[in-house]
């Protein structure tokens, strides 16, 4: 044994200066050069199926890797055009690559097209760039569903069975006459959440949204104030809950579950997940059915090839077969993940009766609301746009706010921010 | 060059006679090798950050693409940003009720800690506690405590007949509870400092405040609080120092967006907001500048405070 004298010690630490050095100086492209590496959000694919895919494509070396935040390690990335991954996961913010496109595969240089009639139409349109490149390749999507506590309907007297409360509720004014008989028959409970579900799922069964595909605003038009007015009109007949809610933490809402508060909520398909582990002592109360205003979407998401893979060929084979039809099911009965791609709704691994809703087969109605949805733009600065409004809207429910003025600063605050993105 | 030639010939004698005149040049090179790497780290972490953060303030950029130059633009709406000047204003409100109370509590811990109790050391680690704990986990913990649904604190207030606060929903009861996460964190830390001042301040004072009839809260008034002047500044700097920064807490307990009517958006919040959150990244480093324009006022503030007694002892 040599003994680490100051001298040798000092060297070795000059050594492994130079050495980082000179690593930092050749920063590879991508994450792991002459492996094939796909960065996906924890959860966001079954791992199952992962596990096969990584046999599968040994000879291509794929190595799936789930990041914790896929969005700003992917942009840091991207920025420092270093350790890219060759394959990333893209959330329903997909426009915000649009301005970049030149920074990712065009899938259907790749025969991406020869697929396209197995996805939902919107959700192969909203991996797409305006001038019709595809950058994102469909996972999930998110339809929405009115999800309801079946025993506390039937206590107020309520209809009760999915197709008859379907029924009763088409609309949104039907859903808040509903919301006035249950605070009737069971005061302190409550139908909805917060005027937020009521503004974000009334906007998502809207056709368009903030910006239209040429990039213009019409945020300010007839469709988004709509939406508001019927958050405020539930906030002002005192349906909502107002719960605490900051998607960190949702504690409250948690409880409400629980405790029966939350009768009923207007939620995508991904809020299976958080339902039945938050209350799995409710299992067998629960009941789906369509959401009132019709069908919606709310999240989703892509996978995107990144231009610096050295063999996007092989990259686009290992991603169809992870997202084919019959892998689409495998990661809705794993992780619920609904599927884009239609031949799966009839698969039987996701037509699974589900105790925790009674034995319902839930993926019928999210399968009528997915096919249902209509192609409406997400541009870049959607998230930012809906999270202004909404906290105003907040504002109201919470603090009182006189609704006129919250809607004035809501698109003040709007405006300002579309300005300093240069779009108004 | 005079200097140097008698340098050369006050060490030519140690050394070998061959070498060249202008190695001299070379001579410290071990030693500048020995303190540079604190320089490139600095250079590479912190000044050229700082340095890059300046430019993109003059720039749009989305964090991808190519950035366009849009001069002052992003000041000027920083300067008609009413949010910006909001999560100032929730800066200095929630530092205010932080280190106030804070202050006080730690004073009197430190007093208590410094007369002859048992168990010291325990006390004194146990106040320590709260600082080396992980701030998100202790804000998870905290949006439990304040919960207005099933928090134990509401459940503790109907429990002795006074109605429950929405504590996470309203404005004012957003701040209370960031304020009180950080006066928790920050009592114990403060109070181990006091104690430490309290025990370098000399018996015979006390003693001599006894012997003139002092009664314990005047000798505490008017013997103990000027002598532990220097370490109040100290923490009332430290504080300063760390409220502007406050971050984790809003950011977790309310979320990124603030909650309600943007009470807990701090400015730091605010700034991550902008330039991580929305991918604004040149307003984002507008921001950045803004906060340290207030740091400087804030430092400048400090400094004169802290000046102060010393020109005022010289003049008398």
């Amino acid at each position: 044994m040599t003994t680490l004298d100051r001298r040798r010690f000092l060297a070795a630490l000059g050594g492994l200066g130079i050495g980082l050095t000179v690593a930092g100086c050749g920063s590879p492209a991508t994450t792991d050069p002459g492996s094939l590496t796909l960065w996906y959000k924890n959860g966001g694919m079954s791992d199952a199926v992962l596990a096969e895919a990584a046999q599968r494509f040994a000879g291509d070396r794929f190595d799936p890797a789930a990041v914790s935040d896929v969005r700003p390690k992917l942009l840091t990335s991207l920025a420092g055009r270093a350790y890219t991954p060759d394959m990333a996961m893209l959330n329903d913010d997909i426009a915000l690559y649009f301005r970049n496109s030149d920074r990712f595969v065009d899938l259907n240089t790749l025969g991406a097209a020869a697929l396209r009639d197995q996805y939902l139409p919107w959700k192969w349109q909203a991996g797409s760039t305006p001038d019709g490149k595809l950058l994102g390749f469909p996972i999930d999507t998110g339809p929405s569903a009115l999800y309801y506590r079946k025993d506390l309907f039937e206590q107020a007297g309520l209809p009760h069975e999915p197709d008859d409360v379907a029924a009763a509720v088409p609309t949104w004014e039907d859903y808040f006459a509903l919301g006035r008989q249950l605070l009737k028959a069971l005061p302190g409970r409550y139908l909805i959440a917060d005027a937020k579900t009521v503004y974000t799922y009334s906007l998502a069964q809207e056709p368009q949204k903030y910006l239209d595909r040429q990039g213009r605003f019409i945020g300010d038009q007839e469709h988004v104030r709509r939406a508001w007015d019927r958050a405020v009109s539930a906030v002002q007949q005192k349906l909502t809950a107002g719960f605490f809610d900051n998607a960190k933490q949702s504690s409250d809402r948690q409880s409400a579950w629980n405790s029966g508060t939350e009768v009923s909520f207007v939620g995508a398909s991904w809020m299976y997940g958080s339902l039945t582990e938050a209350a799995a002592g409710t299992a067998g109360k629960w009941r789906v059915c369509r959401s009132p205003g019709g069908p919606g979407n709310q999240g989703g998401s892509f996978v995107g090839i990144t231009s610096v893979c050295p063999a996007p060929e092989r990259a686009y084979e290992i991603v169809t077969w992870l997202l084919s039809p019959a892998n689409q099911a495998r990661h809705y009965a794993d992780k619920g993940l609904f599927p884009s791609a239609p031949a799966a709704y009839t698969d039987p691994v996701a037509r699974r009766a589900d105790p925790f809703f009674g034995g319902q087969v839930v993926a019928d109605v999210f399968a009528e609301s997915a096919r249902g949805v209509k192609p409406a733009y997400f541009s870049a600065y959607d998230v930012t746009i809906s999270d202004t409004i909404t906290d105003e809207l907040v504002n109201v429910e919470s603090a009182g706010k006189d609704p006129e003025t919250a809607w004035r600063d809501a698109r003040a605050a709007v405006d300002q921010l579309l300005q300093r993105a240069g779009v108004l | 060059m005079a200097t140097i030639t008698t340098e050369a010939a006050t060490v030519r004698p140690t050394e070998p006679p061959v070498r060249r005149p202008n190695n001299w040049r070379w001579r410290f090179l071990p030693q500048y090798l020995a303190i540079s790497p604190f320089f490139v780290l600095f250079a590479v972490f912190s000044a050229y950050p700082v340095l890059y953060s300046l430019y993109l303030a003059f720039q749009r950029w989305d964090g991808i693409g190519p950035m366009t130059f849009v001069g002052l633009d992003n000041f000027a709406f920083l300067i008609s940003d009413t949010q910006f000047w909001t999560s100032i204003w929730n800066t200095l409100l929630i530092w205010v009720m932080s280190t106030i109370p804070m202050t006080i509590l730690a004073l009197l811990i430190a007093v208590g800690l410094n007369s002859s109790v048992r168990f010291k050391g325990f006390y004194r680690i146990a106040y320590f506690m709260p600082n080396v704990t992980s701030i998100v986990a202790m804000t998870i913990v905290f949006g439990s405590i304040f919960s207005t649904q099933f928090g134990i604190l509401n459940t503790a207030l109907r429990a002795i007949g006074i109605d429950p606060v929405e504590w996470l929903t309203d404005p004012w009861g957003i701040r209370i509870t960031i304020s009180i996460m950080i006066i928790w964190r920050w009592v114990g830390y403060n109070s181990i400092i006091f104690l430490a001042g309290l025990q370098a301040i000399p018996t015979d004072v006390f003693e001599a405040a006894r012997v003139d009839g002092a009664g314990p809260i005047r000798t505490f008034f008017q013997v103990t609080l000027p002598l532990l002047r220097p370490v109040l500044l100290f923490s009332v700097v430290m504080s300063a120092i760390n409220g502007l920064q406050i971050f984790a807490e809003a950011q977790i307990l309310v979320g990124e967006r603030g909650g309600v009517e943007d009470a807990g958006t701090t400015m730091v919040l605010y700034f991550y907001n902008q330039a991580f959150a929305a991918n604004d990244f040149g307003y984002g480093a507008a921001i950045a500048w803004g906060i340290f324009l207030v740091v400087v006022l804030f430092a400048i503030l400090n400094w004169r405070l802290i000046q102060r007694p010393e020109r005022a002892e010289v003049a008398r």
